[in-house]
């Protein structure tokens, strides 16, 4: 390679270094907010959570919303990913978590995604989509959520789905995301081990018995579809800051790469440039004392 | 402070509006009126346990002869151990209600209303629409009714 080979080399890697520091920064800032708002919304998702648990465990015992159908003959999954790529493990440990959820599932699928990267997937994957939301994975809003949500418990009710679960990437930290599942509906509290663990420790029936107006059911059948969008809300929500959180690790690390590759390319090419100095030297001298 | 004092305050009745996008209201609250499925009911202190629905009205808080009111959406409503909890999509004090958008609002749900077409939707769609537009027609009302002057 010549010395200017590398010299446009070297000035190349030294660009990208620059877009990826960049692209770093800003997604540092998108994620800031991105966490701000994700604080912001969690006293409604919890306390909506907490109404949910107060009447699922009094009442709504054969409502299907909340109980779920006697036989399971399909299931739906939505599955949230970002619209641009550039995020490290991002959207695939979110993809790689939904397919290892239809392989657990012995009965027929009915797939839903949000985001560009789901769409991609599925379509590489020939597996057809039901429905697909996009352009909206890194600034999600509420009315994002009751559209999904309007949608997915449509599917309930005409029994297009008897059970419908969420795939996303829960928000840990900047470094860490996990992809989970979450039921939505039938809405009750799933009944995992390890739930029936936690319970066995409490008292049934804890605090004072509610009086419900009208009554029960009433308010389930306008909850239910509440609490769904509320989940899919703040799945939403998470899933975005993860995605900040990824994209800027990612290129965090593709910075650091760059800024790597670019020390070597320079050492490399002042050993050639030294190298080709003492070259000239050694020849001239050859030169002068021939001619001496 | 002594432990009698303690019990005291643990008494006091607290009130928490919760949207989507934030806390409107957090803090003590000497009575709170809502509407809820059956008509307005006002909480003191000590109320027994109530889950309900809220109707899209206003919201009233009284804390030391101060009065707060919100307009609200629909939403829940939860009265336990002396926490008033409001769950709603929207709550608006009357003096930030943007009159004007409110009215669009209520027009545009009207002529979606006309546009429902006839399929095994429409109960529902028209169902989702007349509550939205209440919602809107609701922020008028209270804008005008509470409003400056």
């Amino acid at each position: 390679m010549s010395l200017q080979d590398m010299k446009r080399q070297i000035q190349s890697v030294d660009n990208t270094a620059k877009m990826t520091g960049a692209m770093q920064t800003i997604s540092a800032v998108k994620l800031s907010r991105a966490r701000e708002r994700l604080d912001r919304i969690r006293p409604y998702t919890d306390n909506m959570q907490q109404m949910m648990q107060d009447i699922a465990s009094r009442a709504g015992g054969d409502n299907p919303l909340l109980a779920g159908r006697e036989e399971v003959r399909n299931v739906a999954v939505c599955t949230i990913t970002s619209d641009r790529g550039l995020a490290g493990p991002f959207n695939a440990q979110v993809l790689r978590r939904t397919m290892q959820f239809r392989q657990e599932q012995d009965v027929d699928i009915v797939q839903v995604v949000t985001g560009r990267k789901a769409v991609e997937f599925f379509r590489f994957g020939r597996i057809s989509l039901e429905e697909a939301f996009t352009g909206f994975s890194d600034e999600p809003s509420f009315e994002k959520a009751q559209e999904i949500g309007r949608h997915l418990t449509q599917l309930f009710e005409d029994e297009e789905a008897d059970e419908v679960h969420l795939v996303y990437n829960q928000f840990q930290s900047a470094l860490v995301q996990r992809a989970t599942v979450t039921r939505l509906l039938p809405a009750a509290p799933e009944d995992t081990d390890e739930e029936e663990d936690e319970e066995d420790g409490e008292e049934e029936g804890r605090g004072a018995p509610f009086e419900f107006i009208p009554d029960a059911e009433v308010i389930l059948e306008r909850l239910v579809p509440k609490y769904v969008e509320t989940l899919i809300f703040r799945a939403l929500f998470e899933s975005a800051a993860g995605e900040h959180g990824s994209r800027m690790s990612a290129m965090k690390s593709a910075t650091d790469a760059a800024h790597e590759m670019s020390e070597d390319l320079k050492q490399q090419m002042n050993k050639a440039r030294q190298a080709a100095i003492t070259q000239e030297i050694i020849e001239i001298a050859a030169a002068a004392e021939a001619l001496g | 402070m002594s432990e009698d004092q303690n019990q005291q305050e643990g008494r006091q009745l607290f009130c928490r509006v919760i949207t989507p996008e934030k806390m409107i209201y957090d803090g003590e609250a000497d009575l709170v009126v809502v509407r809820i499925a059956d008509g307005d009911i006002g909480v003191m202190r000590d109320h027994a346990p109530v889950v309900s629905t809220v109707e899209p009205r206003e919201v009233r808080i009284t804390q030391d002869d101060e009065r707060y009111v919100f307009a609200t959406s629909d939403g829940f409503f939860k009265v336990s151990e002396n926490l008033v909890q409001i769950l709603v999509e929207e709550a608006v004090p009357p003096d930030e209600i943007d009159v004007e958008e409110a009215e669009s609002r209520v027009e545009q749900a009207e002529n979606e209303l006309s546009e429902v077409s006839d399929d095994e939707d429409a109960e529902r769609q028209r169902t989702e629409i007349e509550r939205r537009r209440q919602v809107a027609e609701n922020l008028v009302r209270v804008a005008r009714d509470y409003g400056e002057g």
